[in-house]
């Protein structure tokens, strides 16, 4: 099975039990009659596992004290897809060194953002049975406690070029672009990435977003975040596997870079 | 009494009199249905857009707009002359004034309450004992539903003399937890420990980071306190995740929490209490073998 046949439909009959894995999460399809049962299923270890595999028939649901969820499908409808799409809520991305840009520079950055799969049933007019993150991220405040915004937080080794380690099939690669124009040096300690205006598009290795670029003016401006509305070109990439959750104009103007302490205080 | 002398009785009897006591009918009938039909479609128009506050004072204040223009309306059909019911209402407020001071000060209070916006509808607030979530911003009081599920009416004099806590006011807020542990214990080890706590916790929020300072030498322990934001919905899950991750972690780790201990002396310092053990002699010995 290829990279990108995991994202493919698959046929399930009544009585027939499909396994799926993606990365440290397995999913489990049943079909009962006129009923689809989901369960997921979290592995151990989860930031070594790296295996995919789409919808395969198996003969017994082999794991117990599974939590599954059941949907009124209909008789007819014996198709399921399950497809990638980015978190729910913006993701702040702590770079494991502090990058620092001096003014007037730029740079690119690969973010690796854990992806979400939406799982649907049916053919022609597929039917959204639930969403599910691949790996839980914890949740993390950006901004001060008084306004701001609740996010996911991610570590990251924000990456400056696309090497050619193994592909891991729950994340998706995000190209970050950041310019500094401000008269100081920008200190990148975390950086806001608002991936529920991205699109997920299927590569020949990769998962990829459409690309960001964020024009830094300054800790007391707003910083100008252009999403890329074409493809990212670092690699041949396919079709897209998900639109964006709240599709956005092109450029927006948004605190994004944090390089500022919050304070616990007492 | 004045009020009543200004109504001619003998015109109720008269063609004249039976169509006023049917408009006034046709008034009342229609008229209130009509305004209530009216604020619920406002009501229910402005509430997508305005925040349950806003709503419910543009809906009370249509209501009670219409509600003196319809009683105007009948007072008039009722042969009622406004320039002496206008005269009158001067010499009654005066009276009504000192008669209702309380509610006076609850109306003006709940104007203050109304501009000032310590809290809004939905807010979760603590007055003295009572906490709980506000149904409604009245004008003689404010409604809460408290965590049990009882209405609880306050009036909004007492809420502007006394302190008001507004819990949800902000998005986030601070759990703190105080926590003794043995004095044979390592603080950095604990310290650790409880951070850690807090980075597996699901509830916890990465930033504002935890935080845990160490208050004191108690009487019985080493006296911490531990901090972790929160998003203010999850608050129970918080709470009751986090409490027992504490419990199991500590006893996992061996880190003991003390209960208060106390050592008695015998006038030396250094010595131990003397202890004798008397045997029991009415015991019988178990024989051996």
């Amino acid at each position: 099975m290829g990279v990108l046949d995991i994202w493919n439909r698959s046929n399930i009959g009544s009585g027939e039990i499909l396994r799926s894995q993606i990365g440290p999460l397995l999913l489990w399809f049943r079909k009962i009659e006129d009923e689809l049962h989901v369960a997921f299923e979290r592995l151990p270890d989860p930031d070594t596992i790296v295996d995919a595999t789409g919808p395969v028939a198996v003969n017994v649901v082999e794991s117990e004290g599974l939590d599954w969820g059941r949907w009124i499908v209909g008789a007819e409808t014996n198709v399921v897809q399950v497809l990638p799409i980015m978190p729910d809520r913006p993701v702040v991305v702590h770079p494991e060194l502090p990058v620092k840009i001096p003014t007037g520079h730029k740079a690119l950055f690969f973010v690796s953002i854990p992806i979400w799969l939406r799982v649907l049933a049916g053919e022609k007019k597929p039917i959204e049975l639930c969403e599910v993150p691949v790996l839980i991220l914890s949740n993390t405040w950006f901004g001060d406690t008084m306004s701001g915004e609740l996010c996911y937080s991610l570590r990251s080794r924000a990456r400056r070029q696309i090497t050619d380690s193994e592909p891991n099939p729950s994340r998706t690669i995000c190209p970050v672009k950041i310019r500094n124009t401000s008269p100081k040096q920008l200190n990148v300690e975390r950086l806001c990435v608002h991936v529920e205006h991205l699109k997920t598009y299927s590569g020949g290795k990769n998962l990829w977003t459409n690309g960001i670029t964020i024009t830094f003016r300054g800790e007391e401006q707003v910083s100008k975040i252009e999403y890329s509305s074409n493809p990212p070109a670092f690699e041949p990439v396919g079709e897209i596997l998900s639109e964006a959750r709240t599709p956005v104009k092109e450029t927006i103007l948004k605190r994004s870079i944090g390089s500022f302490k919050l304070f616990s205080g007492i | 009494m004045f009020l009543l002398g200004e109504i001619d009785f003998s015109k109720l009897v008269t063609v004249e009199g039976i169509g006023s006591v049917i408009r006034v009918i046709v008034l009342v009938g229609l008229g209130f249905p009509l305004l209530l039909f009216i604020c619920t479609v406002v009501g229910k128009a402005v509430q997508k857009r305005f925040t349950p506050q806003v709503s419910m004072l543009i809906r009370k204040g249509i209501f009670y707009f219409g509600s003196i223009v319809l009683i105007i309306s009948v007072l008039y059909q009722m042969g009622f002359k406004l320039t002496a019911l206008l005269g009158a209402a001067g010499i009654a407020g005066i009276a009504i004034g000192f008669a209702s001071q309380t509610s006076v000060s609850n109306i003006i209070s709940g104007l203050f309450l109304i501009s000032e916006k310590p809290f809004e509808v939905g807010d979760l607030i603590k007055v003295d004992d009572t906490k709980g979530t506000i149904l409604s911003i009245d004008l003689l009081s404010v409604k809460l539903r408290t965590l049990d599920n009882q209405l609880v009416r306050i009036p909004n004099e007492s809420l502007i003399k006394n302190q008001v806590t507004n819990i949800t006011r902000f998005p986030i807020r601070r759990f703190d937890i105080n926590i003794g542990v043995a004095y044979k214990e390592d603080v950095s080890k604990v310290r650790n420990v409880l951070l850690d706590i807090a980075k597996n916790n699901p509830y916890c929020l990465d930033e504002p980071e935890p935080l845990v300072l160490f208050l004191n030498f108690g009487d019985s322990a080493l006296e911490f306190l531990f901090a972790v934001w929160f998003v203010k919905t999850d608050f129970f899950k918080l709470r009751n995740s986090i409490m027992q991750e504490i419990k199991e972690r500590f006893d996992a780790e061996g880190i003991e929490i003390p209960f208060p201990h106390q050592t008695l002396y015998t006038g030396s310092v250094t010595e131990p209490f003397p202890v004798h053990i008397v045997p029991d002699k009415t015991r019988k010995p178990k024989p051996r073998g």
